[in-house]
């Protein structure tokens, strides 16, 4: 059976438009989709069930011993940690939510160690955001900054900028001037009309220099700015103002260099200046599938994106002190509960090893590196294979994740469903 | 009156404990106060040892002192608005949050967010300060507004972010970006720092160790002689990427060609 419309959860694009033949309870071929989307949606490295350590090595549990091992140990704890939440639907994120503040918990997403900067950037100055709709419709002039969508985002061109047709450039590649800023010469800067070469570190340097020139004091400038010549950045300010409609999007290289949010705010605050001469707007390029949705779901019922300390009953906020990597690494926690991440893959080496030295649970379908940090392992399904849900693209525009197959897996949601409910009898006993 | 508070030993004594209860206006009514360890609310005499020498008629006659394993204790001083406290060895996050006034004298090290968002009275740590000495929180437009923070030691990144008024005096060295956002009041840094001041709108900052990459939208404007330390300064105006109106005064300007490659910058704030 070939399924059409398929969403991939890889990635933060959410490609909708994947044809996907299944056979059964296997998926046999992805057409439309990125090499990425393929290995996520055939991939097989499933955990067949709930494994709990022993001293000899692990075991297989039955759920409802997992599922009453994980309520004790997060009970129990005096600070517990719910980290992750990015590869999975929203349903499972808000009952992960409500989970935080019934045990006191901090519950943190994967922005942490992604795009939270961006987040603190947009809560100082606002977001002059737009759709990838609008971006591929109208966007003649488009901006990468510290990002390498040819291979992280590998449809992100193709669908919506560079190599793609749209109402006012219908001749896509050529209507369009792409211009990429990295500290290395990637695959993307290859495409790339101009490629601005920034020494490492030096993003807020150049992102300052060119919001002068675009207020019309680029004369005291130096000549050279981080390794850019200034003649170079008076040619791509001038390419910007002269747009009909610009679009920058950016990665971790502006996010987790030094300044990290003020690197951000800096391009946001360089887009404000262009818009005075005419459209222009800014994106993160969001990584996790399913990413921007925690941000969402956490904001719904908190009030903020990330890292959410419930310790104290109400949500109190401050990344760089409320976020799971800085928790992990002073030792402060005495449980974790990991959903549809690897902080394992993902954390410094301190944080990850933390998590070694406490109870810690995973949620997850596969073995990951986060696995040999845990007592427990709690496999279920997959959000966009086995299980349906709401996600949101990286423009924030929610998208429906289809249910490709049926398995034998309970869904995450399920999961934390009966956990939420055994955490309420414990304490109501 | 001198409330003396030694922690006692804990179990887990890496759970953070906030006590914001700890001002010394609140000892007027007795020590029975709570505090938070973890997710638990505790009774302050739970985790100190306390002990209450003489009496006071009014909150400006109190002094608190904190001994022992102070360093992951947060939210001490917050709201202070008189008396004293006087920490012997390291204090936790949010020391002297939103103080108007009062003294806080800490022995060693703070953590990060010292005096965030104070309004008067005056801080004097006695060793290094973590990131966001004398800032503001997330997303506020102001930082500290009135009062005076004096670091002997170093502090990290963000200092004074969003600094609005008030003096920080950090005797040792600042990591990146201090004065970033700047608004108004007086940023002195007698060590060296690194990208000051980006996107300041007004304000003075000193500096009179050596400054790494300053930024280029800084402009030279002067040299000045200062006489009561009698050495000579040159005058920038910034940040042109902004307003432009604050005023950078650096002894040693950074070398024509030192990049100051990012890998040797101070251990960054992690988020
Ligand atoms: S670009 Fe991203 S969402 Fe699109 S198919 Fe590839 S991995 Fe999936």
């Amino acid at each position: 059976m070939i399924i059409k419309d398929v969403v991939c959860p890889f990635c933060g694009c959410l490609c909708d438009d994947l044809d996907v033949e299944v056979d059964g309870q296997k998926i046999i071929k992805v057409q439309n989709g990125c090499t990425l989307a393929e290995a996520t949606l055939t991939g097989n490295n499933r955990l067949p069930a709930p494994i709990r350590r022993t001293a000899n090595g692990w075991e297989e549990i039955s759920y409802d011993d997992a599922i009453r091992e994980t309520a004790d140990i997060l009970c129990a704890a005096d600070r517990p940690l719910l980290y992750g939440w990015s590869s999975t639907h929203g349903e499972a994120q808000s009952i992960g939510v409500h989970i935080a503040e019934l045990i006191g918990a901090v519950i943190d997403n994967t922005s942490v160690v992604c795009h939270g900067p961006s987040i603190l950037a947009i809560q100082e100055v606002g977001h002059p955001g737009c759709t990838l709709g609008q971006v591929k419709n109208r966007a003649d002039v488009i901006v990468y900054w510290g990002c390498n969508p040819t291979e992280a985002h590998p449809r992100h061109m193709s669908r919506y900028t560079t190599f793609a047709t749209g109402f006012f450039v219908p001749e896509a590649q050529k209507d369009r001037t792409v211009i990429v800023v990295d500290t290395r010469r990637t695959e993307s800067a290859e495409i790339a009309d101009e490629f601005i070469r920034i020494e490492r570190g030096g993003d807020y340097e150049v992102l300052s220099a060119l919001r002068a020139i675009v207020r019309g004091k680029g004369s005291i400038l130096p000549r050279e700015i981080a390794g850019v010549a200034r003649e170079q950045l008076f040619r791509v300010a001038e390419i910007c103002m002269k747009a009909k409609f610009g679009a920058i999007f950016f990665g971790l290289g502006l996010t987790m260099s030094n300044g990290k949010y003020k690197n951000v705010r800096n391009a946001i605050e360089l887009t404000d200046e262009l818009n005075r001469h005419t459209k222009f707007t800014i994106s993160p390029l969001r990584g996790h599938g399913n990413v921007y949705g925690s941000n969402e779901v956490f904001t719904w019922i908190t009030g903020y994106p990330y890292a959410v300390d419930f310790a104290r009953g109400i949500a109190f906020y401050n990344p760089g002190e409320t976020t799971a990597v800085d928790i992990l690494r002073w030792g402060e926690c005495d449980a974790a509960l990991i959903v549809a991440s690897d902080p394992g893959a993902h954390f410094p080496h301190a944080a990850a090893a933390h998590l070694a030295k406490i109870p810690t649970i995973l949620i997850d379908p596969h073995r990951t590196a986060t696995t040999p940090l845990c007592r427990l392992q709690i496999p279920c399904t997959m959000a966009g294979i086995d299980a349906e849900g709401t996600a949101y693209r990286m423009d924030g525009v929610p998208i429906r994740y289809k249910k490709l197959i049926e398995s034998l897996y309970p869904d995450d949601a399920d999961l934390l469903r009966r956990i939420h409910d055994r955490i309420r009898e414990v304490q109501g006993a | 009156m001198r409330v003396i508070l030694e922690t006692k030993e804990r179990k887990k004594p890496f759970l953070p404990i906030e006590a914001e209860t700890i001002i010394p206006s609140n000892f007027l009514k007795g020590p029975e106060l709570t505090v938070y360890e973890g997710n638990k609310e505790r009774l302050l005499s739970d985790l100190f040892t306390i002990v209450v020498e003489g009496t006071a008629v009014s909150p400006d006659k109190v002094e608190v002192v904190l001994k022992g394993d102070t360093a992951r204790i947060k939210r001490v001083g917050e709201y202070m608005a008189t008396g004293t406290i006087r920490i012997q060895g390291d204090i936790g996050m949010h020391c002297g949050n939103f103080m108007s006034g009062g003294v806080i004298e800490i022995g060693g090290n703070a953590d990060a967010w010292l005096g965030r968002e104070m309004l008067g009275g005056s801080i004097i740590c006695h060793g290094n300060a973590g990131h966001y000495c004398a800032s503001g929180y997330r997303g506020e437009k102001h930082g500290m507004r009135g009062g005076r923070v004096e670091v002997m030691g170093n502090a990290g990144d963000f200092c004074s972010e969003y600094l609005t008024g008030g003096e920080v005096h950090i005797h040792g060295n600042c990591g990146d970006m201090a004065g970033v956002e700047m608004k108004g009041g007086q940023l002195i840094i007698e060590g060296d720092a690194t990208r000051p001041c980006g996107n300041m709108k007004d304000g003075m900052c000193m500096i009179f160790g050596t400054v790494h990459r300053i930024l280029p939208t800084f402009e030279k404007i002067d040299t000045k002689k200062l006489p009561d330390r009698n050495v000579t300064v040159t005058v920038y105006k910034g940040d042109v990427a902004n307003r432009g109106k604050g005023t950078l005064m650096i002894q040693k300007p950074h070398n024509e060609g030192d990049q100051h490659p990012a890998n040797t910058l101070p251990g960054p704030a992690t988020t």
